[in-house]
């Protein structure tokens, strides 16, 4: 009887050993885990940054949708190169309707801006964020995050 | 020749009735949610719009939700789903309000003024009053705004166990950082 118990007690033990690994190691992992480095990343998509504009202009829902979450690569002339706080931020836009795409660097990728001026073609591959109507500038406005300039 | 004077007229007029409003696409708005439990709940957005009325005091702020940036994609995953500010139906963070003390504020004048700032701060689609402080930096044609407050996560309706295990903190510190030239 005493001995059945200590069987019992033993596998208890090694299972609750068990469960404690495997939960430690999911958040070993979780708390750990990093963004790729988007350069090494497949791009789903390659846009030209003007017709990508117009399709947010004529539906931003659907295009939210077809992208959503995607790495996508933008090729297009830069519209302007501006400071956010010790980055800087790349623009493309449709100056016929005044709607924009801004790119936000990736940590590895931050002084790579300050090699571009307004007016250089540029391909840049980035994390597609969303594109919203502001309700500030009243223009479409895309958002990129986690982006590095293709070379 | 009067076509011209009349011309030349307007057109002093109208640059000098949109110099008094300055916007920028580059504004930095950060979030810090961390706890002594978890120091990871905390994301940046260096893509945020801002507009200032030097003229009226008029502020105004707009953040893409999803565009906010976090070193862990798990929980960048956990902030825009549905049970947490579901950026897909609410995709921006948006604050409209007034400097209170726009008197107190000279922005012909080289200088580092403290402001107030009230008005609607938006999130999730909830509406909440909210005045904060801010420093307000002159310096020849560029005005540069910052402002360090907190917010109560439950005034937007974000709930979760993470929060009531302290995982999350309740009132997050807000960082804004813009520069209007």
């Amino acid at each position: 009887m005493a001995t059945t118990k200590r069987r019992w007690l033993k596998r208890l033990l090694v299972t609750v050993l068990i469960l404690a690994i495997i939960v430690a190691g999911v958040y070993w992992y979780v708390a750990t885990e990093k963004f790729s480095d988007t350069k090494d990343m497949q791009a789903a998509y390659t846009v030209n940054a003007v017709d990508f504009l117009h399709e947010f202009e004529k539906d931003v829902a659907a295009a939210n949708q077809k992208y959503k979450d995607k790495i996508i690569t933008v090729n297009g002339r830069v519209s302007a190169v501006e400071s956010a706080d010790t980055t800087m931020n790349i623009k493309m836009a449709d100056s016929t309707k005044n709607s924009f795409i801004i790119f936000a660097f990736q940590e590895q990728h931050v002084s790579e801006p300050k090699t571009v001026k307004v007016g250089d073609s540029v391909s840049i591959k980035g994390s597609f964020s969303a594109g919203i109507f502001s309700e500030i500038l009243e223009v479409v406005k895309v958002d990129f995050k986690r982006s590095a300039l293709n070379k | 020749m009067k076509k011209t004077i009349l011309f030349l007229a307007l057109a002093f007029l109208t640059t000098g009735l949109f110099a008094q409003k300055k916007t920028t696409t580059s504004a930095v708005i950060a979030f810090d949610a961390s706890t002594s439990l978890d120091n990871m709940p905390k994301a940046e957005n260096k893509t945020a719009i801002g507009a200032l009325d030097t003229k009226t005091g008029s502020l105004a702020f707009e953040a893409t939700v999803k565009n906010f940036t976090f070193s862990n994609p798990t929980m960048q995953g956990h902030f825009n789903g549905d049970k947490w500010l579901n950026s897909d139906a609410y995709p921006s963070f948006i604050f409209k309000g007034n400097i209170v003390n726009l008197s107190s504020v000279d922005f012909s004048k080289d200088g580092s003024y403290k402001a107030e700032a009230e008005g609607t701060l938006t999130v999730k689609g909830k509406e909440k009053k909210i005045k904060v402080p801010g420093t307000i930096v002159v310096k020849g044609e560029t005005i540069a705004v910052s402002s360090n407050f907190s917010v109560d996560v439950a005034d937007f309706d974000i709930t979760g166990v993470p929060i009531d295990a302290g995982k999350v903190s309740k009132q997050p510190k807000i960082t804004v950082n813009a520069e209007f030239k």
